[in-house]
Order: C-alpha cells, then sequence, then structure tokens
C-alpha cells in the first residue's frame, strides 16, 4: 500500500515538473520591468486602453523553430526576436512571456482568436493575405527567400528545380513564392522548418524554400552537409501580427519600437545577431 | 529659272542621298539600339499568384497578384516602365501597385530601398511608372499589381513592355513564360456566388461560424479534400491487408515454443506497440531514406502503417486463438488432425469470427492514423486541409475533413456493434453488458455448454486485448 502511494507520489511530481517545464518557453528573462498592472499605455493619448491576455504581461506565441530569430534552448526560447521582444517589454512596462511553441500555421488564427496570445512573432511577412485575419505592427525586419539544397547536389538555381519535389514550412511565403514561380513542383508542407531540413536531409525532398537569414544561418550552422543555392530578392519584412480590434496594443508596440530604433538599442540586438550587416529599418 | 531648277535638282538629289543616308543610319542603329538599351532592364520572371480557391489555377476574370520583376543593368538607370497587359484584362476596385527597389551590392543580402519614389498609372491596359531619381544599376526591381484581372478565357498570357533609362533612349522588355489562365470555372462562380449572397454574409458575420464552417471555403474544399481521402483510403486499404499476414505470424511466433521465437516476436510486439506511431514515422521518413534512398513515400507511408498495425493485430489474434476452448483442440486430435490442420481448419476460422469486431475497430484507428502522415509532408487528406486552411487562414477545411473521415469511420463502428451483437447471440448470451451478475449467468452457461461450443475457456478473458483509442 505505502509503496503503491509513494510510486503515486513520484508520478504525479513528474507530471507537475514537466508541465512546469513546458510552461516554461520563455517567461523567465524579463528583469526589471516596472510591474505595472494592466493596460499600460505608454502612449498616454491613446483614448482606448490597450487589451491583454494577463494583467502587466506580453504574451507572445511563436513556433521557437527559426534561428537566429527565434530557437528553444531547452525550454527557453533565446534568439533576436526574444531580445528584441524583451527591450520592447521592458520600454512598454510589461513583462515578457513566451507560450509553448506553436505551429506557425495556426499563428494568424489564433490572434484572430484573441483569448491566447497578445502578439504572434514568428518571422511572420506581412502581407495581404494575412492582413485580412491580422494586424500588423510596424515591420522590424528586412527579409528574402532562399533556396537551401543538399550539399553534393548539382542545382544551382530556382528553374533547375521545375517539376521537382521540393518543400517549404506550412504557411510560409518560401511556400508561395515556390508554388507562384517554379512550374510543375510537387509542395510538401512542415509544421516546423527543422522538419523540412530533416525530409531534405532524407531525400525526401529536394530543396527546402525559407526565409534567406534563416537558410544562411542554418547552413552555416546546424546543417552544414546543405548549401544555399539562390538568394531570391523579394523584399518582404517581418511584422508582429496584432489583433485587428487590438489598435491601442499595436499603437502602443509601435511607439516602443521606434523608442528602440531611435534609441540604439535595436541596432545593437541586430548586430549581436547579424554582426555582418547593417540594420535597415529605420 | 535654269539655274535655279539645276539648284532645284540638284538640292532634290542631295535630299535624297542625305535621306537615304539616313535611313541606312537608323537601320543600323536601331539594330543596334535595341541590343544596347536591352541591357538597361532585362524581364527577370513575370508571375501570378494562384487565385483559385481550394485549388492551384490562375482564374480569368478573378483578382490576382501579378508580379514583375528585372533587373538594371550595372552603369545604367531607369526613370521609366510601362507594362502592356494582355487583351481583355481588368482590374479589381482596390487594385493597387507596390513597387520595391532591391539594392543587390551584397547579392547573399539584397536590401529594400525604402526611399524609392515613383508615381504610377494603372490602367486595364497597361501601368506606366515614371521614377523620380531613376531605378540605380545593379538593382532589382518588383513591381507587384494587386486585384489584377487575366483576361476571362483559357489561355497563356505575357506580359510585354517597354521602358525608358536616364539618357532617355527607349528599349524594350521581353516576355517571360507565359502564364496559363484558366477560365471562370464553375466551381468557382459557386464560391463566389455564395460569397456574395445575404444569408452567407450574415452567417460569417458570426466570428465562428465564419471561421469553422464559411459556406464557401466548405464548399471548395470538399473536391480537393476528396482526393485526399481517397489517398487515405488507399494508404489503409493496402496497409492493413498488409498487415494481417504479417500479424497472424507474430502470434505464431508468440505461441511458439521455442524461446528464441517468442522472445524475438514479443520485443517486436512490445517495441512497436510501446512507441507512439508518430514517432515510427518520423524514424521511417527522416530516418530510413539516409540509408535507403529513392524510396517511394507512399510505399514508406503504407509500410510503415502496416507494421504498426501488425503489432495491434498480432496481440488480437493471439488472444483471440488463445480464447478457443482447448477442448476444441483436444477434439481435433481425437479426430486425427496434426497441428496445422488443427489450426487453419478448426481453430482459425473461429477466431476469424470473434475478432472481426476488434479487427474492425482496429481498422478504423489505422484509418484516422493515417493523418499523422500528415506531419511528415505526406499528402493525404489531413496534409489538403492543412494547406487549404492556411491559404484561407480559417478552420472550415478542417471541419470538413472530419466529416470525410466520419463517413468512413461511423458506418464502421455500426457494422462493429452489429457483429457483436450477432456474436453473442451465436454464443448463446445477449450483447455483454459487463455487470457482475450477467457475468456471473454467463459463467453459469459456459460451464453447461462448455465442452463442445466456441466459448471462450476463460469467460473472463476479454476478446479485445488491447484498447488503444491513441498512440
Amino acid at each position: 500500500m505505502s509503496v503503491s502511494r509513494k510510486l503515486i507520489a513520484v508520478v504525479c511530481a513528474m507530471a507537475l515538473a514537466s508541465s512546469m517545464l513546458l510552461m516554461g518557453c520563455g517567461g523567465s528573462g524579463s528583469t526589471g520591468s516596472t510591474g505595472s498592472t494592466g493596460s499600460t499605455s505608454t502612449g498616454g493619448s491613446d483614448a482606448v486602453e490597450m487589451k491583454l491576455i494577463k494583467d502587466g504581461v506580453l504574451t507572445v506565441g511563436s513556433d521557437c523553430d527559426y534561428p537566429p530569430f527565434i530557437a528553444l534552448e531547452g525550454t527557453q526560447a533565446v534568439g533576436f526576436e526574444y531580445d528584441l521582444l524583451d527591450a520592447l517589454a521592458k520600454d512598454m512596462g510589461l513583462k515578457l512571456e513566451y507560450l509553448e511553441p506553436q505551429s506557425f500555421e495556426t499563428l494568424p488564427t489564433q490572434i484572430a482568436g484573441g483569448n491566447k496570445m497578445d502578439l504572434a512573432v514568428s518571422s511572420i511577412t506581412i502581407n495581404d493575405e494575412r492582413k485580412k485575419t491580422v494586424d500588423f505592427c510596424d515591420p522590424y525586419f528586412d527579409s528574402n527567400q532562399a533556396i537551401v539544397v543538399n550539399a553534393s547536389s548539382s542545382y544551382a538555381k530556382s528553374d533547375d528545380l521545375k517539376n521537382k519535389t521540393v518543400g517549404a514550412q506550412a504557411g510560409t511565403t518560401g511556400m508561395d513564392w515556390a508554388n507562384e514561380n517554379i512550374s510543375g513542383i510537387t509542395m510538401k508542407t512542415f509544421n516546423q522548418a527543422s522538419e523540412g531540413f530533416q525530409a531534405l536531409q532524407a531525400g525526401q525532398i529536394e530543396a527546402m524554400f525559407l526565409d534567406a537569414p534563416i537558410a544562411e544561418y542554418q547552413t552555416a550552422t546546424n546543417f552544414p552537409g546543405m548549401k544555399m543555392i539562390q538568394v531570391i530578392p523579394t523584399g518582404e519584412q517581418y511584422g508582429f501580427a496584432v489583433g485587428k480590434e487590438n489598435a491601442a496594443l499595436k499603437a502602443a508596440v509601435n511607439k516602443s519600437l521606434q523608442n528602440l530604433i531611435d534609441n540604439g538599442t535595436y541596432e545593437k540586438i541586430f548586430k549581436q545577431y547579424f554582426p555582418n550587416l547593417e540594420p535597415s529599418i529605420k | 529659272m535654269d539655274f535655279r531648277a539645276t539648284t532645284k535638282a540638284h538640292l532634290g538629289n542631295r535630299v535624297l542621298v542625305v535621306a537615304l543616308l539616313s535611313l541606312a543610319l537608323t537601320l543600323v542603329f536601331s539594330a543596334l539600339l535595341p541590343m544596347q538599351s536591352a541591357d538597361a532592364l532585362t524581364t527577370d520572371a513575370v508571375t501570378a499568384k494562384r487565385n483559385e480557391d481550394g485549388g492551384s489555377a490562375i482564374i480569368g476574370g478573378k483578382a490576382a497578384r501579378l508580379t514583375w520583376t528585372g533587373f538594371v543593368d550595372e552603369n545604367e538607370k531607369v526613370m521609366r516602365i510601362s507594362l502592356t497587359f494582355p487583351e481583355g484584362s481588368g482590374l479589381a476596385e482596390d487594385a493597387r501597385v507596390d513597387v520595391q527597389e532591391m539594392i543587390m551590392d551584397d547579392p547573399l543580402h539584397p536590401v529594400p530601398d525604402h526611399t524609392v519614389k515613383y508615381t504610377d498609372d494603372l490602367t486595364a491596359e497597361g501601368l506606366v511608372l515614371v521614377f523620380e531619381d531613376g531605378l540605380r544599376p545593379n538593382n532589382k526591381v518588383l513591381i507587384r499589381v494587386e486585384g489584377f484581372l487575366f483576361p476571362n478565357a483559357t489561355g497563356e498570357y505575357s506580359i510585354t513592355g517597354t521602358y525608358v533609362d536616364e539618357q532617355g533612349t527607349p528599349g524594350n522588355l521581353e516576355a517571360d513564360d507565359p502564364i496559363a489562365v484558366t477560365e471562370y470555372t464553375q466551381m468557382q462562380a459557386l464560391v463566389d456566388d455564395l460569397n456574395g449572397q445575404e444569408w452567407v454574409q450574415a452567417w460569417n458575420s458570426n466570428k465562428f461560424l465564419s471561421s469553422f464552417l464559411n459556406p464557401a471555403i466548405a464548399v471548395a474544399s470538399v473536391p480537393n479534400l476528396f482526393w485526399g481521402w481517397l489517398i487515405s483510403l488507399a494508404l489503409v486499404a493496402l496497409g492493413f491487408p498488409l498487415a494481417i499476414p504479417i500479424g497472424l505470424g507474430v502470434a505464431f511466433l508468440r505461441m511458439s515454443k521455442l524461446w528464441i521465437l517468442k522472445f524475438i516476436s514479443s520485443i517486436y510486439v512490445n517495441v512497436i506497440r510501446g512507441t507512439p506511431l508518430f514517432l515510427q514515422i518520423y524514424i521511417a521518413f527522416f530516418g530510413l531514406p539516409l540509408f535507403i534512398p529513392n524510396v517511394n513515400v507512399f510505399v514508406l507511408g503504407f509500410g510503415v502503417l502496416a507494421l504498426n498495425s501488425s503489432a495491434y493485430l498480432a496481440e488480437i489474434f493471439r488472444a483471440g486463438i488463445q480464447s478457443i476452448h482447448k477442448g476444441q483442440f483436444e477434439a481435433s486430435a481425437s479426430l486425427g488432425m496434426n497441428g496445422a490442420k488443427t489450426m487453419f481448419f478448426v481453430i482459425i476460422p473461429q477466431t476469424i469470427r470473434r475478432v472481426i469486431p476488434t479487427m474492425t475497430s482496429e481498422f478504423i484507428l489505422l484509418f484516422k492514423d493515417t493523418s499523422l502522415l500528415a506531419a511528415v509532408g505526406f499528402f493525404e487528406m489531413m496534409q489538403f486541409a492543412k494547406v487549404q486552411a492556411n491559404v484561407e487562414a480559417n478552420m472550415t477545411p478542417y471541419v470538413v475533413a472530419a466529416g470525410f473521415y466520419l463517413l468512413v469511420t461511423l458506418p464502421l463502428t455500426r457494422v462493429i456493434s452489429v457483429f457483436e451483437k450477432k456474436l453473442a447471440a451465436t454464443d448463446g448470451r445477449t450483447a455483454a453488458p459487463d455487470d457482475k451478475k450477467s457475468r456471473a449467468k454467463r459463467v453459469g452457461l459456459f460451464k453447461t455448454v462448455a465442452p463442445l461450443s466456441a466459448t471462450t475457456s476463460d469467460p473472463n478473458v476479454a476478446i479485445t486485448p488491447e484498447k488503444h483509442d491513441s498512440r
């Protein structure tokens, strides 16, 4: 009897610990937030108060799988976006909290649902299709598309991939670009970008389409057996997705983002992750 | 007079010579000039985003996004671009132009020039862009026309154009590969018609209804998902029959008297049943091809499903066979039948009848589990639904997919309950309610009938050995 009770207690403790680990994707990162609660509006002039999921907390949803922008170290979210949002939340007088990794494709719908996250930040390109569902704050990064293939393959440009099986993360602009520009392809989509890389490694797909900064980073670090063959200038820009009815939050985020750009914080964080580039967002 | 006349004639000759000379010169230059100016701005690509709801075609007469990409040569500047649209093109009410100049100094890191200044004149015939400071050398220019309507007639269309460089020299823009356009389809007409109706608009004003049960998206998703449904069915139709002999074989091995066979087969069953199918799919799709290149993904798909199911079926068969009363074996032996004969002519026929309901629920589980293949990019129904849900940023395709799954699983569930009732009736009992009283009754019944009837040797052993609603 007592043995089985002990066992139950241990199992319960393990379950609790693991659930706490899961919840901890992010969260602990923000220090020194001013701790003001509820609808903090840095704008001052905002008549409408902004809505937050949790008082005093900026709740952010991401797929947490797009380094160097966002990735998980253990259960902690790290990367350019995390640091930027951490600074942003501080500027807004809020605490930053990342949700457990979300499926990228569902982020716009979740934002529209309006009861899970305040911002969706996952290298989301601002475009008309998404604007039907969500609003975007001001852009925070200029990006492009890229094609990644296995280093051993002979593909050199996008035209070589006509009529081939290729892959992209579901719902991304990379998927759209390939579908629009290369004829006869079979497009396989994945929940996470890293699954696409694994499929490429396994020869399930001939090429992977994704945002250029991530392609550059991944081929240089985690997937040395792959190479980036082409950068396609699309001039797309990333923006934080925000609920359409939450104009006050959007205004507050835009103001704080501009603050970070003006006071050099943005550039500092940018240089930390992209030492060879100059920030083009002003 | 004469003099005048001669001068006139002389003058006439001169004019003729000059005219001829200039003609020759223009010919030479016109032959040279386009080559020269063709370098100033070249067409990179002309594409359009697919605009068919639930499909992948470009439909004429429906708003699409046209993208024209060009490249400015080094040492050249482009002041003006004009594009000519195909005859019969149109513009949506909210049509607009978006121009981006990309600085390509570092080809790995193109940067948009946010300062580009231009004026645009967009009409159904074409687009004229005038750049205040000109497009600079070596840059790329992206021109996007949102709300562009291709001619509503099936065919291939090209976009041509002209430009003017800094010196004022004009040049032609070559057409890219033509864009294949489909005539407005009936399906598309139905979808657009639905969206235009008042009740649909009222329906969609409810956030829940519009995101889960959007009528137009539901209609558009049906043909799309039907195809995926067939693929899912094909997967399970090939995988399940493959799993049956494997499962039966493993079941025999598990009942073998040789410990090594028993050991191997129990490892097989326990490892496969002890790990999630999701994980097995990942290993099969991302791991196996590293060693066996060029595996057909469809084969891989139903193969991994069959292997997974075989372990569950093995246990179902084993329990089924072991549930046959010992007396059956003894009776066969007394009739002079050997082990194999007993198995195939006496035991297995009785087993089949017993395991059919459990097998059917295993079939249902396997059919539902085909959806897990979507995670590795396999195109079955779930993946079709996912793609469409992405495009529309709407949950309706998932709801329609749920309907397609139920189309298979609900009738089969009904089949199971019918089978179970029949089985119960032939076993001399009513549909097994599991309270103690009836169990006691059954035990009593078995005791009296047991020796020859095909009943469980231990009535407390359920025929359903494994209930695994989730893997």
